[in-house]
């Protein structure tokens, strides 16, 4: 089969330059981003294992042995004592907690949402509550949020000045309660508190505002422009 | 016969991508606009930023590549494959800026699931994040919903008709008006109007389930685009948990299952052909596997004594089914009990109906159902075929906006799809497997990746394995694309090494 009519093939080498060409300017804009971040050192002083996140791969530990599908499970509430317990550990083993008092501590995220059953709330005890605290205040990633819906009593709002947030770190409160791995209104693995404290108080967390970041956007501003410009002013005189 | 590419070629790819990155970079001063309302000053120039890099290179190659020349199929499809590699570069660059994401390859990988509609995410720490960067995951769904190249090449429509190949580029088959740049604005227009209606029903279940109404809209707002663009991304780290409602969620349904209508279906619906809900092959195929596997779903979870009280299956099992057959991804249970407490045939039956899918031209991903439809409606003739005499002519037809024939051409095609889907998914799970995750978990989250189902039991998290993130980078974007523009670019760069002169 004869090459078409016309057709003139770009020399390997000039295609091979201008890959290399977008790689390069590519990788440019990736180290732009990686400069530009929030100048925090990505070092913790926290131990590992103090912040190991739940891994798929972890053989799960709980009170009671996870039955097979079809078998039933009954699981062994010892005692009325509440027992306390992680998100982790209510998550991994639903069954084990089911019905059984707790004791759970997280910070208060998102928002208080008042019914008439009491108060909804989204506690979370993972490293950002108060180990760490809320990103972008440091760079140590320990990966996503983990906590637990409780439902407070109405009293127990007025215990909350500060809601986790953007730029906002929440009050921590510890609860005691009834984990329900269904509850009556057909929520999902919640406590029911019977009542809250407030452990540690909240704050606004700065984010102050980067001088380089600033610098790079407007540069960046101006060279859109001009190219729009330039690219309008070419449209028009074709 | 491979032919090596020419500047010709070049051209077009490259002053079409370039329109498209210029789109994107547009779209980036939305969050812009909001992170200034907000005081969030170091997001507002991520996205100044961000948006002024995509802008640049956008105008520089419309200005360099520019040319008159029309498109061919392959280019089309070249142009849109290329278009979601490099499109996520630039949209990841606020993210990563954002202090959220671990690397740019986390960040990338944030991008790419927001415009494929995935819904997986790697975001740390998600429950502190800025509203503004918030708004822009979940605005990149809404584009990626949309069909980023469709958004931006209507929207600019100076390349006229010349389009239609990009169209079919990203996985869209149907044309639903004679041309294209008209099917593209009708898909604009169901999407807005949606939108309105959605957003305002959302708003008003949200400020019922207790937030402000200010907040409440930017929760309404966003939750619409996860719901309605299929894609799964939400606001705070619980999903759809969060807000305790069961009218939230009774808003959600319908707008995930709009969602997963395809924009035929839902142009049939704009004429008041409201009979088509009834006769179309994919609705028919849809409520049925939909039914079906909730009843398998509530056989496994009663089994497991999960959930017990049938109100209680009927919200949350119900909900789960459709958020996964319309590859949604909205969760209203943590994703670690579908390991823990769903036993295993519930959440095989969640793999299944995201493997399924919604319905061919719409915003969702798997299979999809109008594959599924022939394929059964091929098995049940051919089970006709040796029931009946051998003399016996069987004619098998379906219905899809009219009534059609059933052809041999169609089934082999679907046959193939369907074929390259379980590749897809099955890959993904054996290098899962590789790392030591269990068979259940790595076809769960690979299938999820792929098919653009979203839901998650866990292994996705930012501590996962950077190859694994490739994997399911590369299975987002296949499975968006449905493999033939990703074909074409591969085609393209194979030509450039070993194509003839």
């Amino acid at each position: 089969m004869s090459t078409p009519v016309g057709r003139r093939p770009i020399p390997r080498r000039r295609v091979a330059a201008a890959a290399l060409g977008l790689a390069a300017f590519l990788a440019a804009v990736v180290a732009a981003g990686e400069a530009l971040r929030h100048p925090h050192t990505p070092v913790s002083d926290i131990p590992e294992a103090q912040l190991a996140g739940a891994d798929p791969r972890d053989e799960l530990v709980c009170p009671d042995p996870q039955p097979r599908e079809g078998q039933r499970r009954t699981p062994d509430i010892e005692g009325t004592a509440p027992v306390r317990v992680t998100s982790n550990d209510l998550f991994d083993c639903p069954e084990a907690y089911d019905g059984r008092r707790v004791v759970y501590r997280g910070e208060v995220v998102g928002a208080l949402l008042e019914r008439a059953v009491g108060v909804w709330s989204q506690l979370n005890d993972d490293v950002y509550a108060e180990l760490l605290g809320p990103l972008p205040a440091h760079r140590d990633y320990r990966g996503g949020n983990a906590g637990v819906g409780v439902l407070l009593p109405h009293g127990a709002v007025d215990l909350v000045s500060f809601i986790g947030g953007p730029q906002t770190r929440g009050d921590v409160l510890e609860v005691v309660g009834t984990f329900h791995r269904v509850d009556p209104t057909g929520e999902v693995a919640v406590i029911h508190a019977d009542g809250a404290q407030r452990m540690a108080d909240g704050e606004p967390f700065p984010d102050p505002p980067l001088a380089d970041r600033r610098l790079a956007a407007w540069l960046a501003v101006i060279v859109a422009l001009a190219l729009v410009t330039i690219e309008r002013v070419v449209a028009l005189r074709r | 016969m491979l032919f090596r590419p020419d500047r010709r070629d070049f051209s077009l790819i490259g002053f079409y991508t370039g329109k498209v990155l210029f789109g994107v970079g547009v779209a980036m001063l939305i969050p812009a606009v909001m992170a200034v309302a907000l005081g969030e000053r170091n997001e507002l120039y991520a996205f100044l930023l961000s948006a002024g890099l995509a802008i640049s290179v956008g105008r520089a190659t419309e200005l360099l590549l520019y040319t008159r020349e029309s498109l061919s199929t392959s280019h089309g499809l070249a142009t849109v494959a290329l278009s979601w590699l490099l499109a996520p570069i630039f949209a990841a660059l606020p993210l990563l800026l954002s202090g959220h994401y671990a690397s740019y390859l986390d960040a990338y990988f944030e991008s790419m699931s927001g415009f494929a509609t995935i819904g997986l995410t790697l975001a740390n720490d998600l429950d502190h994040m800025a509203r503004s960067v918030n708004l822009w995951r979940h605005l990149m769904q809404f584009i990626g919903g949309q069909g980023i190249v469709v958004v931006v090449l209507t929207i600019l429509a100076s390349a006229g008709g010349r389009i239609g190949y990009l169209y079919t580029g990203e996985g869209r088959e149907e044309k639903i008006l004679p041309n294209v740049i008209r099917t593209s604005r009708f898909i604009w227009r169901v999407a807005l109007i949606y939108s309105l209606i959605g957003t305002t029903l959302l708003w008003i279940a949200v400020i019922g389930a207790g937030l402000q109404p200010l907040t409440a809209l930017y929760h309404g707002a966003n939750l619409f685009m996860a719901a309605f663009d299929t894609g799964g991304f939400a606001t705070q780290s619980s999903s759809v948990a969060f807000y305790r409602s069961v009218y939230v969620e009774a808003v959600l349904l319908p707008l995930m299952t709009a969602g997963a209508f395809s924009f035929a279906l839902h142009y049939q619906l704009w004429l008041g052909r409201r009979s088509e809900l009834v006769y179309n092959i994919e609705t028919r195929t849809i409520a049925t596997s939909t039914l079906v596997m909730f009843a398998i779903l509530a056989v496994g979870l009663a089994r497991t004594g999960t959930f017990t009280e049938p109100g209680v299956m009927m919200r949350q099992g119900f909900f789960q089914v459709v958020s996964a057959h319309t590859t949604t991804g909205l969760a209203t249970v943590p994703g670690r009990l579908y390991v823990t407490d769903w036993g295993v045939l519930a959440p095989a039956v969640l793999v299944t109906a995201m493997a399924f899918g919604g319905m061919a031209g719409s915003t969702a991903g798997g299979i999809k159902a109008m594959r599924i439809g022939l394929i059964l409606k091929g098995v049940i003739r051919d089970v006709r075929k040796v029931l009946l005499p051998e003399d016996a002519i069987v004619v098998t037809t379906f219905h899809s906006s009219t009534r059609k024939m059933l052809t041999e051409n169609q089934l082999r095609a679907a046959a193939t799809v369907l074929l390259l889907w379980l590749v897809l998914y099955f890959g993904g799970g054996l290098i899962g497997l590789f790392y030591g995750y269990e068979l259940q978990l790595s076809l769960f989250e690979s299938t999820a990746a792929a098919s653009s189902g979203g839901l998650s039991v866990g292994l996705v998290r930012p501590a996962l394995e950077w190859p694994l993130k490739v994997v399911y980078i590369a299975q987002m974007m296949i499975g968006r694309l449905e493999f033939i523009a990703v074909f074409a670019l591969l085609g393209y760069l194979l030509a450039i090494v070993r194509g003839r002169v």
